[in-house]
């Protein structure tokens, strides 16, 4: 614990420059920009050679991590994507300095970052999401299932707790079966879309009703072909599922997530 | 249905109901990680939100699912035999669980075009029970 003055003191002068994300060529930045922060820091461009890394000031003495902040991180970079290839950081990169940023960050990798922002150009990431609308998901399990419909019958009214055992086996058939149903409509999601994409990622679900996850690089030009795809696949699942296309984002599944940029 | 295209960029209707988890999904876990030593640490990254974000199943997870099949048994009773709790056969639980189903999937596809999440289905279940 520290005390006023000491916070006071800290608050004055530790800045540090926090990092957005990095895109090829020399990129003018439209004033005004609001960054992560609050208040917001203004987004402007530091250049190393024919890289631009998107930077605002950031008070160090701060925790980051508001919803704003992230909205802020994000945004800045999807609008970026959609007009130009984009390396996203991750949320909360922060080095001392502008000069650092361009002799540490993007000196020393300057290969690595051209050679991805050539492999990324012309491409964004969509995001399609898609959750099992419980009651209908847990029909198709009632009626599939003889087992399940049974237990369903025995608990009906009863005494939660005297029918516990009843409770997690029902449970349990019920999880695995949504897991097999995941397994399945994954599959058929990848299989619809594989000419429209040109790389793909499947992200682990967040939420035990979850039923496709999965990040998609398409290229420009076959955007339109996706959400085509991704509709008519829609159509095919009906009220079973609501599923979302979320896009164009900046290509966080596949800029080597988990690798440290360097070494 | 009908899928809702969510633009990435630009100011527009961020946020939205289920926008904040998709953004913590993408950011805190993707995306270029900078080596350790370049960096300076922050303060502090104050994050209230990451929970219920790995999906473990469990028995609360057991439970929870039988409650649902429960409130769906109950619902279904109360729409298609009303007096008659109890005693049914399997064989007419089973049509009445699809033809409960197909009813609701109706009264409450307006709500499933302008929403997504789970402030949806709660606000769906309540109407169905409103309705019966």
């Amino acid at each position: 614990m520290t005390t006023q003055t000491e916070d006071r003191q800290a608050g004055d002068g530790r800045t540090g420059v926090y990092v957005y994300g990095i895109l090829p060529g020399d990129i003018e930045v439209e004033p005004g920009a609001p960054g992560v922060g609050d208040p917001p820091g203004e987004v402007r461009a530091v250049r190393y050679r024919d890289l631009t890394a998107l930077v605002s000031d950031v008070d160090l003495d701060r925790p980051l991590g508001r919803a704003e902040d992230l909205f802020a991180h994000e945004e800045l970079l999807d609008s970026s994507a959609a007009e130009v290839a984009v390396l996203p950081l991750r949320f909360g990169a922060v080095l001392a300095s502008e000069d650092a940023v361009a002799d540490e960050l993007l000196g020393p990798h300057y290969d690595e970052f051209s050679a991805a922002l050539r492999q990324l150009d012309g491409h964004a990431e969509y995001v399609v999401k898609g959750r099992y609308v419980e009651d209908a998901v847990l029909g198709e399990v009632l009626e599939e299932n003889p087992e399940a419909a049974r237990l369903g019958q025995q608990i009906s009214g009863g005494d939660p707790d005297a029918t516990r055992d009843q409770r997690i086996q029902l449970g349990e058939i019920v999880a695995e079966a949504i897991e097999a149903r995941r397994q399945a409509d994954t599959r058929a999601l990848g299989d619809a879309v594989a000419e429209r994409v040109t790389a793909s990622v499947v992200r682990p679900p967040t939420h035990e009703l979850d039923a496709v996850y999965a990040a998609f690089l398409v290229e420009t030009g076959k955007a339109e072909a996706l959400r085509q795809a991704i509709e008519q696949l829609a159509e095919q699942w009906g009220d079973r599922m609501d599923l979302r296309l979320i896009g164009p984002l900046a290509a966080y599944d596949f800029v080597g997530s988990g690798a440290p940029a360097g070494n | 249905m009908t899928i809702a295209t969510q633009p990435g960029g630009g100011n527009s209707a961020r946020p939205q109901p289920s926008g904040l988890a998709d953004v913590i999904d993408t950011i805190l876990d993707k995306g270029l990680v900078i080596d350790a030593y370049v960096r300076v640490s922050l303060v502090g990254i104050e994050l209230l939100t990451i929970d219920a974000r790995v999906v473990i199943a469990s028995v609360d997870t057991y439970l929870r699912f039988a409650e649902a099949v429960n409130r769906l048994d109950i619902s279904q009773e109360k729409e298609g035999l009303p007096g008659l709790v109890g005693g049914m056969e399997e064989s007419g639980a089973r049509h009445k669980t699809k033809g409960a189903l197909e009813a609701a999937g109706d009264k409450l596809r307006d709500f499933t075009d302008s929403q997504n999440g789970d402030k949806e289905r709660a606000g769906r279940r309540s109407r169905s029970r409103e309705d019966s």
